[in-house]
């Protein structure tokens, strides 16, 4: 009975001693994702809810084998925790396993962030967000699917559900290539981003093209620029870009041509990260303050070297303070008796000096005067 | 937020203080040489005097708040942020000490007069380039763009840590030593 009791109370200790937790709150970052996680406590239905948003995708009905389309996604009515989190999943099938779209021959070309992932976190605004994807086509011909699903949580969400919404298939019939269709090359992936100030071209290969021409334009500008390419072989060509600083993305969008046909391809854009630097902030300070106290020491040197005799300082009363001592001395001078003053011995070779032998010391001779060397 | 907004204000101020104390400094010193000037050397030098005791109370203040503004993303031109700030602090030190120990009188002296416009210029110069830097980073470009000569601010000097901390211990026996030999050559000078 005892060990009985005993075993159900450790037993009971434990389960009381789970911490309670919740599922990624502040995200996971992009990567490459199966429908909720592969299972995880976000499909579990205790643990999860609803969500309130709603989901507009746009996408052609149709698209070329091995040619880029875009899918468009629109999410609105959100409603997210503080830090606006939404994650966004672009998916081939909703099983739970093998859900990435290149299960299913799609290759991601670009993510809304910039890179590769099928799975994405953006900030909402306004309880909004609008993002794309760059996909090029599967080579397989015929209907394929594609899913969206998001996730996010809530202002007001004292039970930490996560809130899960998602599409019903969207059907993309994939027809074959018209012969000499000017695209890019399979496999051709967009640069996720450039070093900040790199101007380097990038490189893009593409099939059946006679011409290439790249706009560009900076995230948010309406305008775009034609930027200079350079063909370098056959079917790959030299973009030059302009060099990007701090946290700007640089757009482009590549239009291929083949005689009189051009295929405009989706915007596709390109971040801009901060070179390796192995300086840290307080190697900064330190350096910083180094370089203050080195300077400031060598120009006070400068100074002192430079200094005239006689230049007043302001700040040194050092000849009051003497003057008060001669002073003071003076009127000392007749209060000492006769005893004193004839007892001390008078130096050649320390003049201005008189010597005490009984004292053993040194005392300033009041009746010398120094004629001076200045 | 509040450290952005601050930096911003103090930057300004900085800027201000700093092309006032150069620019006085400067004229004061072509006092010595154009005799238009020399009716105003007196107030052109209470006004740099004035202003360098700004310059020095804000330039801190500024590189206390950037490094605390969210913008500070460590990189090397970041880095090269500080190491200006920390020039420009050394020099306009430079000119407050010189003028706080030798006075009026200094611009009397032709080397003494020299070395405080040199401290002043290189400080204004400092404040110029943290202004352009700081430029690049919010706008993306600065005005000195357009000059030929203008030196990569993409890349650092950047010291070892310990070395550094070394070399601030250095700094400070160096200006003890100075201050030191200062007050003694001065006294036996008189």
């Amino acid at each position: 009975m005892k060990s009985r009791i005993f075993a159900l109370s450790t037993i009971l200790f434990l389960l009381l001693a789970t911490s309670s937790g919740v599922a990624n709150p502040g995200g996971k970052g992009d990567s490459n994702r199966d429908y909720t996680c592969g299972g995880s406590c976000h499909g579990d239905p205790s643990l999860s809810s609803t969500s309130s948003a709603a989901i507009e995708v746009d996408m052609a009905p149709t698209a070329y084998s091995g040619t880029t389309t875009k899918v468009s996604v629109s999410l609105s009515n959100l409603d997210t925790s503080e830090n606006g989190l939404v994650g966004i999943f672009l998916l081939g099938s909703k099983n739970g396993n093998n859900d990435h779209p290149e299960d299913y021959g799609w290759t991601i070309v670009q993510d809304p962030n910039g890179g590769l992932s099928n799975y994405v976190e953006v900030v909402s605004s306004n309880n909004q967000v609008t993002v794309s994807w760059v996909l090029q086509a599967p080579n397989d011909l015929g209907e394929k699917e594609i899913f969206i699903s998001i996730h996010h949580g809530s202002y007001y969400n004292h039970n930490n559900k996560a809130y899960i919404g998602e599409t019903d298939a969207i059907s993309v019939n994939i027809e074959p290539i018209p012969e000499n269709y000017p695209t890019l090359a399979e496999g051709w992936t967009s640069p996720e981003e450039r070093i900040s100030g790199d101007s380097s071209t990038i490189k893009v290969r593409t099939i059946n093209t006679e011409s290439l021409m790249v706009y560009w334009r900076l995230s948010g500008e309406t305008k775009s620029h034609q930027a200079t390419v350079e063909m370098i072989a056959d079917q790959e060509w030299e973009v030059s870009l302009p060099a990007t600083l701090g946290d700007t993305r640089i757009e482009y969008q590549i239009v291929a041509s083949m005689g009189d046909f051009s295929n405009v391809m989706p915007w596709l854009s390109m971040g801009t990260s901060e070179p390796y630097f192995d300086g840290t902030s307080i190697g900064a300070n330190l350096q910083s303050i180094s370089f203050a106290l080195i300077i400031l020491g060598f120009m006070i040197s400068l100074q002192s070297r430079f200094a005239p005799r006689g230049v007043p300082k302001i700040a040194d009363n050092t000849s009051e303070v003497e003057k008060l001592m001669t002073e003071n001395q003076g009127s000392s001078v007749p209060m000492l008796n006769d005893e004193y003053w004839s007892r001390l011995i008078r130096s050649d070779e320390n003049p201005g000096w008189l010597w005490d032998p009984i004292d053993s010391e040194w005392v300033a001779d009041p009746s010398f005067s120094s004629g001076g060397d200045e | 937020m509040f450290m952005t907004a601050f930096h911003h204000l103090v930057v300004g101020l900085v800027a201000g203080s700093g092309v006032i104390m150069g620019v006085c400094a400067i004229l004061a010193w072509l006092s010595l040489y154009i005799s238009n000037l020399e009716q105003s050397r007196t107030t052109l030098d209470r006004a740099a005097y004035v202003a360098s005791i700004f310059t020095v109370i804000v330039i801190p203040l500024a590189v206390i708040s950037g490094n605390y503004s969210p913008t500070n993303s460590g990189g090397a031109i970041f880095y090269n942020k500080f190491l200006f700030s920390g020039i420009a602090f050394g020099f306009s030190t430079s000119y407050l000490v010189g003028r706080f120990r030798f006075g009026p009188e200094i611009w009397h002296h032709a080397s003494l007069a020299n070395l405080q416009m040199i401290s002043a210029s290189i400080s204004l110069g400092c404040i110029v380039i943290l202004g352009s830097i700081g430029s690049k980073i919010t706008l993306g470009e600065s005005t000195l763009d357009i000059l030929p000569f203008w030196p990569d601010f993409m890349n650092s000097v950047v010291i070892n840590q310990w070395l550094s901390l070394f070399l601030v211990f250095f700094g400070l026996i160096t200006v003890i030593i100075s201050l030191r030999n200062s007050s003694v050559s001065n006294s036996v000078n008189e």
